[in-house]
């Protein structure tokens, strides 16, 4: 059952943890992606914060654009159709698979290894992408932002690193917004799932025993919190939401109650399907198996 | 292009933002209908303030950059381009609607849910007539008038055949063109040109009128047009032998004017007497200069005429129907300041409150002119519309019954010529429309057959369009105009039964109520002729049609107008138009302040039971 938590000009909160519940306020037709920032001061900070994500002509990066955005189903229609081809888009990173891989079986890389995960991601949108510990680290002045609690959210603002980093971004991702939300967002959970890897990997002889795709269904990690806002008020199931209630869906809490189904973490056949829904598994059996090739090849 | 509104930025000064927080404080015990007059002028102005900062969004232009025409600097071009001489396709004609909410507030439902409830359903059991409601301060041509206006500002242009709405029909509903279970409404034409990547899923309409207060309901949208309207002497609007509007050949029924779209006689009143006024100011023009040329004569005559249009509905019209002490002193203050000498010279000349709107400099606020989707909402006014009117002679006593059916479209024409032109005004300004409210909606327009078009219910279609548009329904509507949100159907509406009404229509569900049902059942402020949720997006668009416009702010001016142009402006209104072109009218009009006012009732009779 949905958290509701109210508190007149403060806050106006619901935030949902079951699998089914989250699946049935997804798809709610009163319930949308963009956030009017009304029904408290929170509500309204974390559409400040969401309101950031703009390329400098006001276009919205994909992943904030509204269900019945013409622009929004087609962007995911080409975008899925182009991500799709998972083959030849893993050989295209195999060096960044096979670097991940050495790191998930202990190894050293030369640079961090989320410079390893955006320049792999990058170079699924963009052939000649190229990631580095500065743009690694405006991806993480973008994360930080989106949890920054309002001292620090008004220290990104006001010292430019915010823009600084959203600037960074968008250059390295070439204008491409479904690149630059990958390179600056949606990374940072495969980010998660290497350290996991990583972690799972060093724990006796798991490399060898564990096959990649149970590797990557322990190890894949969903967002942990996706936003919404109720517009209207309605009833989705046994939950009544007010109008203008944020929304938090806790992704990554209903994924691990129903962990054997990775289509959880991508909203598989919801409107909101995330594109990248079979590669991302993909990738992480890859690098599963980079790092056990090496490790059945040494032994 | 920035989406920030084309880079049109609000500035809020000092004093108006003080006036905000003190009026925060204020309305939160005290609404603004309540407070005294100049308490609650003020507070108009405030609300103003806030609604041009926040409700003015732009959805781009939707057209090509036009072409500079000479005369294009000095007077308004046909098409409504280079009103702004920086942003050349602000308001031109074929341009978008703009919105007065954050675009993402502006997108329709679902396909499911934008069929829910059933617009038939809600046009038979919320808005058909029973009875007929008069609004007993209001004449006839004060409804005719508003559609004259709306003609001059809008016009989504005529559906096409093809991806109707299906409604589907209850089994007791004999909708006689029923298409297997369904009534049919064709959608709103759609805009083709390419969309701009920040406008989301908001949908975008084009605007086929200049969205400027040009008058082109009687000088057209387009140079074409102008041109067949004009009798190209000096600067003359082309009238029969009989002084009347001659036939337009292509709309059969109808004057041939600048856009004649839904003809009725009430239209054809306003449009024969302003056509008349525009040939007079030619002669007062080609008296004063003789050497100007029929398109000097004609360009300047627009001028004018448009100008004492605009201040008509102005400090006339609208004053009539929002019969509020506030309000008319507002609306006076917005066409001509405010009368106290020294507030005026505390405020200083750029003052549009000490000095009005009218000469004061041009400014878009916070985003590039345009008329809204919501705008045009606001504006479905058809319970105006009496289903039957007596029509009555100057000169005799007694009345025919006449049903409004018979004076529209291709009939029009023909009731003129039966009827007369006096007759017909002083008919209209001895009869009343009908009230804005639930239940008045007239049933003649329910059932309609338009040429070319298929059976309309206009009550079912006026509530799909306001979906089909993305405006937002009655609830969200209300809040997003800086009222709060109603928790329960008896907040909006204490009219008998209607509340239990739309509790079964809307399935209980208070912020389903269509934006259209909800305005029509709100109650009203004293004097007021509709709601005030409606009056917010008035207070905002009223000013910003005057304020935006060039031609009535930076180029009010006697090198504009000429001092005989400004002279005329301001010293006549709708009363003396009438008396100029029909001085029959003269004991009908004897002591009525007011030409939307009833007139005098020359011969006794009873009124009009309809």
């Amino acid at each position: 059952m949905a958290l509701i938590i109210t508190i007149p000009g403060l806050v106006r909160l619901a935030l949902v943890r079951d699998p089914d519940e989250l699946l049935r306020v997804n798809d709610a037709g009163t319930v949308v992606r963009p956030l009017s920032g009304r029904g408290g001061l929170f509500n309204r900070s974390v559409a400040e914060k969401l309101a950031v994500f703009r390329a400098a002509d006001g276009d919205i990066w994909p992943a904030f654009r509204d269900r019945h955005d013409p622009l929004r189903a087609a962007h995911q229609t080409s975008l899925e159709s182009a991500l799709s081809n998972i083959g030849p888009l893993l050989e295209r990173i195999a060096p960044e698979i096979t670097e991940l891989g050495n790191y998930v079986r202990g190894g050293r890389t030369p640079r961090s290894m989320g410079v390893v995960v955006q320049q792999a991601v990058g170079r699924l949108f963009l052939p000649d992408y190229v990631a580095s510990e500065e743009s690694y680290a405006a991806a993480r002045t973008l994360q930080a932002w989106l949890s920054a609690w309002p001292l620090r959210a008004a220290w990104l603002r006001r010292s430019g690193a915010l823009k600084a980093a959203l600037d960074h971004i968008e250059v390295a991702s070439q204008g491409d917004m479904a690149c630059a939300h990958a390179t600056a967002l949606a990374m940072h959970n495969i980010v998660k799932s290497i350290e996991l890897m990583r972690e799972l990997a060093l724990h006796g002889d798991n490399l060898a025993k564990i096959e990649p795709k149970d590797a990557m269904l322990r190890t894949l990690r969903a967002p942990a919190r996706v936003v919404r806002e109720a517009r209207d008020g309605d009833f989705v199931g046994l939950v009544r939401l007010r109008s203008r209630t944020l929304i938090l869906l806790a992704v990554e809490t209903a994924r691990q109650q129903r962990a054997s189904d990775p289509g959880l973490a991508f909203f598989a056949g919801a409107w909101n399907q995330c594109p990248a829904h079979g590669l991302v598994p993909a990738l992480l059996g890859k690098v599963w198996e980079a790092a056990r090739t090496r490790v059945i090849a040494g032994s | 292009m920035s989406r920030e509104n084309d880079g049109f930025v609000y500035h809020r000064g000092l004093l108006q933002a003080v006036l905000d927080v003190v009026y925060r404080v204020v309305n939160f015990f005290v609404r603004w209908d309540h407070l005294p007059t100049l308490l609650g002028a003020a507070n108009l102005s405030v609300f103003r303030e806030r609604l041009r900062e926040h409700n003015l969004h732009h959805t781009g232009y939707g057209t090509t950059s036009p072409g500079w025409s000479p005369g294009n600097e000095r007077w308004r071009s046909a098409d409504g381009s280079f009103n702004s001489l920086d942003h050349p396709r602000m308001g031109m004609a074929g341009a978008r609607f703009g919105r007065n909410f954050p675009l993402p507030e502006c997108v329709p439902d679902s396909m499911d849910d934008l069929l829910e409830p059933s617009p038939r359903v809600i046009s038979k059991v919320l808005l058909a007539r029973d009875t007929f409601i008069p609004a007993t301060s209001l004449n006839l041509l004060a409804a005719a008038w508003i559609q004259f206006e709306t003609h001059n500002w809008f016009s989504h242009g005529i559906p096409k055949e093809g991806n109707e709405f299906k409604i589907p029909l209850e089994p007791d509903d004999h909708w006689p063109e029923n298409v297997r279970g369904c009534m049919q409404i064709r959608r709103t034409v759609s805009d083709e040109t390419p969309r701009e990547p920040w406008l989301g899923a908001t949908p975008t309409f084009r605007n086929l009128n200049s969205h400027w207060w040009d008058a082109g309901q009687i000088y057209g949208s387009n140079r074409d047009r102008q041109l067949e309207i004009r009798s190209k002497v000096d600067g003359k609007i082309k009238v029969g032998d009989d002084g009347m509007l001659p036939a337009d050949p292509a709309h059969p029924g109808a004057d041939l004017t600048g856009f004649n779209d839904n003809w009725w006689v009430g239209l054809s009143l306003l449009h024969n007497l302003f056509a008349r006024e525009h040939n007079v100011i030619c002669d007062g023009l080609k008296t004063r200069y003789p050497a100007w040329n029929d398109e000097e004569l004609f360009q300047r005559a627009r001028l004018i005429n448009a100008a004492l249009i605009a201040k008509i509905h102005t400090i006339e019209w609208t004053p009539g129907i929002l019969g509020h002490p506030a309000l008319d002193f507002s609306m006076h203050a917005n066409w001509s300041g405010i009368p106290y000498r020294v507030l005026k010279t505390v405020l200083g000349e750029n003052s549009e409150a000490a000095y009005g709107i009218i000469h004061t400099p041009t400014d878009q606020h916070s985003a590039p002119y345009a008329l809204t989707e919501e705008f045009t909402a606001v504006y479905r006014l058809h319970p105006l519309v009496p289903d039957d009117m007596h029509v009555r002679r100057i000169d005799a006593a007694g009345a025919d019954c006449c049903k409004l059916v018979d004076m529209q479209g291709s009939a029009s024409r023909k009731f003129m010529e039966t009827h007369g032109f006096v007759n017909l005004l002083y008919s209209f300004g001895t009869a009343h429309p009908g009230a804005i409210r639930l239940h008045n909606y007239p049933n003649f327009l329910r059932q309609f057959k338009k040429d070319d078009q298929p059976l309309l219910d206009m009550a079912a279609i006026d509530i799909m369009r306001d979906r089909e548009r993305g405006v937002p329904r009655y609830n969200r509507f209300r809040e997003l105009v800086g009222k709060k949100r109603v928790k329960t159907f008896e907040e909006i509406t204490s009219i008998p039964d209607a509340a239990k009404k739309m509790r079964a229509i809307y399935k209980g569900d208070v912020d389903r109520v269509d934006l259209m049902v909800g305005l029509l059942a709100e109650d009203l402020p004293d004097g007021f002729g509709f709601s005030d949720t409606a009056f917010r997006i008035f207070i905002l668009m009223a000013s910003r049609r005057l304020k935006s416009d060039r031609f009535f702010t930076d180029d009010y001016r006697a090198e504009v107008y000429t001092e005989f142009g400004l002279d005329w402006i301001q010293n006549n209104g709708m009363k003396s138009v009438l008396l100029r072109h029909v001085p029959q009218l003269g004991q009908a009009l004897e002591g009525v302040n007011n030409a939307f006012a009833p007139w005098n009732v020359l011969r006794a009779e009873p009124w009009p039971s309809s």
